[in-house]
């Protein structure tokens, strides 16, 4: 169930943000901290909350190219930090699954 | 994958689907017939193949591109199926119809008020969730709907199984899976398209649930004033909670009476539109009962919306399958969109692309000038001296129109022809939406909008087509920025001006083996400056006039396609080379009449080109140019293809050169070296060749732009902006570059 997606404060502070993401490790999105205006391109882009996001590169400038749904979505570096994001393990960086970059 | 069975079926009756059977019950009436049939809609998601689908139902070559939002201007195309006309438009692509950006509102508003008597939805099998939320908003507007699931081959390639017949039953209209480009599923979707157009299949549309009990107690008290002003609306419930959120498409539509439209089935009876009392109370209670709804009403609408497609893809895709790691695709990407090796890539491949256009039309070119000049055109005067044509019938017409023509298609058509197959095989592959990557930042500092990149690559081919390509830009000011310097773009028209003349006066420079590298090199160098020039205008405009902050980007890359270069080469030839060298033609026809006239109309003992370019040479030498050059950009206005033609005309008369031929015939350039010769006799330095370069990227866009320019913005200012604006760059620059070049000579 996919919940949180622009309405109102989150239940606890998240202080993830997709930027602090090292490239390749897969996170979970929690929530677009965007007005609606400039969240839905995001949303209908498939930059939903409750998915799996994973940033693979970034641009001779620093901004993300971040992987979602088998899609890849190119964000300003100012975008990236709206994204909320969780951790997939709670034991923390070790734990985290790593994408599978080799099908 | 147990779960694919009708795509299996489908490839391997490739052959009941193949163009050639197709056309025995399909005749092809090319565009716009002036009635139809059925009407159907083509919409989906950027990306997904729509244009591909397009083609295939019409056998239009629509050229189709591989980079988000590529299709921008409706297309329309035809088709005969037992005996019935079916008219087709094809909706640029869009993730949804929220009405955000001008190509989102084009679209709503034909699947709205076109009244198409079917909906085809374009869905990408690969990315089913995403796509389905376009499905699911067409669907709360229209029961009348297909939905064709395109990439079936790359799903199975990926692991990804979706069941169509549980799509179907969930979604409650046909789903038809194919792969366009094979042209497998198109017969059956056909089929399909027209059972529903004629009301012969009912659809039963899967419809958004229930709301909370305050947005359900707002509804339900809308939708009864709704139903009594328009008793013919099919979906007053979509009606009301698109005015609820305020939508003001929708609000206009009410107030207009135009609301009265969507009355399906109604081709005929014109309902009078409601008196406007009824009208005003259906905006009235919506203002009302918006005060009762919760504060996040729009982000619970469209989290329902959301959650309903990931439901519905949920039941229709086999679970626990493998996602595919596009391995080669990643492995591109780490170079192409490289932190080093990013930049000098895309440089490299922009020079190999110049390169090959240089080195590869020098033949061609010069066949075809032996052909149409040096033998036709002769041909032509014996013609026209053996029937007694009178001397200024022969000199207009064949020596003006005929001359320009010639001169012309001989020295565009090659370089036309190798560059743009090239250009578009870049594009098919999916490497210009990295190029905007590339660029972004650059667009962001600059306070622009990051597909402008986009539109950029769109203005190396055309400048109108660029300024079209604008209206993926959903901010009005970043659009009228990319608008206003899209003319910084090097268009095709300039290319040969740029690759000729670099030829002669800067590859020349170089030994004789690398002339062509070090030609290419120097246009590239002009392109730079181009977009170097457009960076710092969208920087100047935003500072100032067009004050702003650059609003948020994302830009999908889709995935690297292997390029159809056999199609690629049909549809480029076909679409873009002959599209724009017709236009060269219908205007270079008529410039040529005007230069012979003006090279033969003589008062006080000169012709009118003497005067005119006496006139303009001081002001012309300031710049580093000279006379000739300033009247060839006023006779060129409407097409810059003819700056060269116009040039040597001119400079064979005025200079006094005598190239066997009478006043304003164009000069028989047949090779680079005649050319050259006759610059040379006029005068012209190194410093005249690179300021020509240079005014020939920084001068006021062609008169098909600049009308474009006012069609997309409506407003007499900005397309004075955008039409003085390069002018006064191209001046100053130019100006700038002669005094430091006289002071260091």
């Amino acid at each position: 169930m996919r919940v949180n997606f622009n309405s109102g404060p989150p239940a606890k502070p998240l202080e993830l943000r997709l930027p602090a993401i090292p490239l390749r490790q897969t996170v979970e999105l929690v929530h677009i901290d965007l007005p609606a205006d400039q969240a839905e391109p995001l949303l209908e882009r498939g930059v939903l909350p409750g998915c799996k996001i994973c940033p693979v590169r970034s641009s001779p400038s620093g901004d993300p190219i971040i992987s979602i749904d088998g899609s890849l979505i190119a964000l300003r570096r100012e975008t990236a930090a709206c994204l909320c994001v969780r951790l997939l393990s709670a034991t923390g960086v070790a734990g985290v699954t790593q994408l599978q970059e080799a099908s | 994958m147990a779960s694919l069975p009708t795509l299996n079926t489908l490839t391997t009756g490739a052959c009941a689907s193949c163009a050639e059977h197709r056309a025995k019950s399909l005749v092809r009436l090319g565009l716009s017939p002036d009635r139809w049939d059925y009407l159907i809609a083509l919409a989906g998601n950027p990306n997904t193949g729509k244009s591909t689908v397009f083609n295939a139902l019409t056998g239009l070559r629509q050229h189709t591109g591989n980079w988000p939002g590529k299709t921008v201007v409706r297309a329309e195309g035809a088709f005969e199926q037992d005996g019935k006309r079916v008219k087709i438009v094809d909706l640029p692509g869009t993730y949804s119809l929220q009405a955000g950006s001008v190509d989102e509102e084009v679209a709503r508003d034909f699947v709205l008020f076109g009244r198409p008597d079917v909906t085809i939805v374009v869905v990408d099998a690969t990315r089913l969730e995403r796509n389905l939320n376009l499905v699911l908003q067409i669907l709360e507007i229209t029961d009348r709907v297909v939905v064709f699931l395109n990439l079936m081959d790359e799903a199975k390639r990926n692991g990804i199984a979706i069941d169509p017949a549980r799509l179907e039953s969930e979604l409650g209209v046909p789903v038809v899976p194919g792969v366009a480009r094979q042209g497998a599923g198109i017969d059956e979707l056909i089929a399909k398209a027209i059972e529903v157009a004629r009301g012969e299949r009912k659809t039963a549309p899967f419809r958004v649930g229930r709301y909370t009990p305050e947005v359900e107690r707002a509804v339900s008290g809308l939708v009864p004033v709704i139903e009594d002003a328009y008793p013919d609306v099919p979906n007053a419930r979509w009606v009301a909670l698109r005015l609820l959120n305020a939508d003001e498409a929708v609000q206009e539509a009410v107030r207009s009476g135009e609301l009265g439209q969507l009355a399906s089935s109604s081709d005929e009876t014109s309902t009078d539109p409601p008196p406007e009392f009824m009208c005003q109370r259906i905006l009235d209670t919506a203002t009302r009962l918006r005060w009762d709804l919760p504060a996040d009403f729009h982000d619970l609408v469209t989290q329902h919306a959301y959650e309903a497609a990931e439901a519905v893809a949920r039941r229709a895709q086999m679970e626990g399958v493998k996602r595919a790691g596009f391995e080669l695709d990643r492995r591109l990407d780490r170079a192409l969109t490289s932190r080093v090796f990013g930049f000098p890539l895309m440089l490299l491949i922009l020079a190999v692309v110049f390169w090959i256009t240089i080195e590869g039309a020098n033949v061609p070119s010069s066949m075809l000038a032996t052909l149409l000049i040096d033998t036709a055109h002769p041909w032509l005067k014996g013609i026209a001296a053996a029937i007694g044509m009178p001397w200024w019938l022969d000199g207009f017409l064949l020596d003006g129109v005929y001359l320009a023509t010639a001169w012309v298609l001989s020295v565009m058509l090659p370089p036309m022809a190798i560059f743009f197959p090239l250009f578009t095989l870049l594009e098919d592959f999916g490497y210009l939406p990295r190029v905007a990557f590339n660029l972004d930042s650059l667009f962001r500092r600059a306070g622009a909008h990051g597909k402008q990149a986009l539109t950029m690559c769109m203005g190396f081919g055309c400048n109108a087509a660029g300024v079209v390509a604008t209206r993926v830009i959903d901010s009005p000011r970043e659009r009228l920025i990319a608008i206003i310097t899209n003319n910084f773009s090097l268009c095709n028209g300039r290319w040969p001006t740029q690759i000729l003349i670099a030829t002669i006066f800067i590859g020349a420079l170089a030994p004789a083996t690398l002339g062509g590298v070090v030609s290419a090199a120097a246009v590239v160098g002009i392109a730079l400056l181009g977009i170097t020039m457009m960076f710092v205008s969208s920087w100047l405009l935003s500072r100032t006039v067009l004050r702003g902050e650059a609003s948020s980007f994302s830009l999908e890359l889709p995935p690297y396609r292997p390029p159809r270069i056999l199609q690629t080469l049909y549809t480029s030839v076909i679409d873009r080379t002959l599209i724009v060298l017709w236009r060269a033609i219908v205007f270079a026809a008529p410039a040529g009449a005007v230069i012979w006239l003006i090279g033969n109309i003589s008062f006080g003992g000169a012709s009118l080109a003497d005067h005119l370019v006496d006139w303009l040479d001081p002001f012309g030498i300031l710049l580093g140019l000279n006379g000739v050059i300033l009247l060839a950009y006023i006779v060129a206005i409407p097409a810059n293809e003819i700056i060269i033609p116009t040039v040597l005309m001119l400079t064979v008369t005025t200079a006094g050169l005598s190239g066997g031929s009478g006043a304003g015939v164009m000069f028989e350039a047949d090779s680079v070296t005649a050319t050259e010769a006759v610059l040379r006799a006029g005068g012209w330095t190194l410093l005249t060749g690179v300021n020509l370069m240079l005014f020939s990227l920084l001068h006021n866009p062609c008169s098909t732009t600049i009308y474009t320019i006012w069609k997309e913005t409506r407003s007499a200012k900005w397309t004075t902006v955008a039409t003085l604006m390069p002018l006064a760059m191209g001046f100053v620059v130019c100006f700038l570059v002669a005094q430091i070049w006289r002071l260091l000579a």
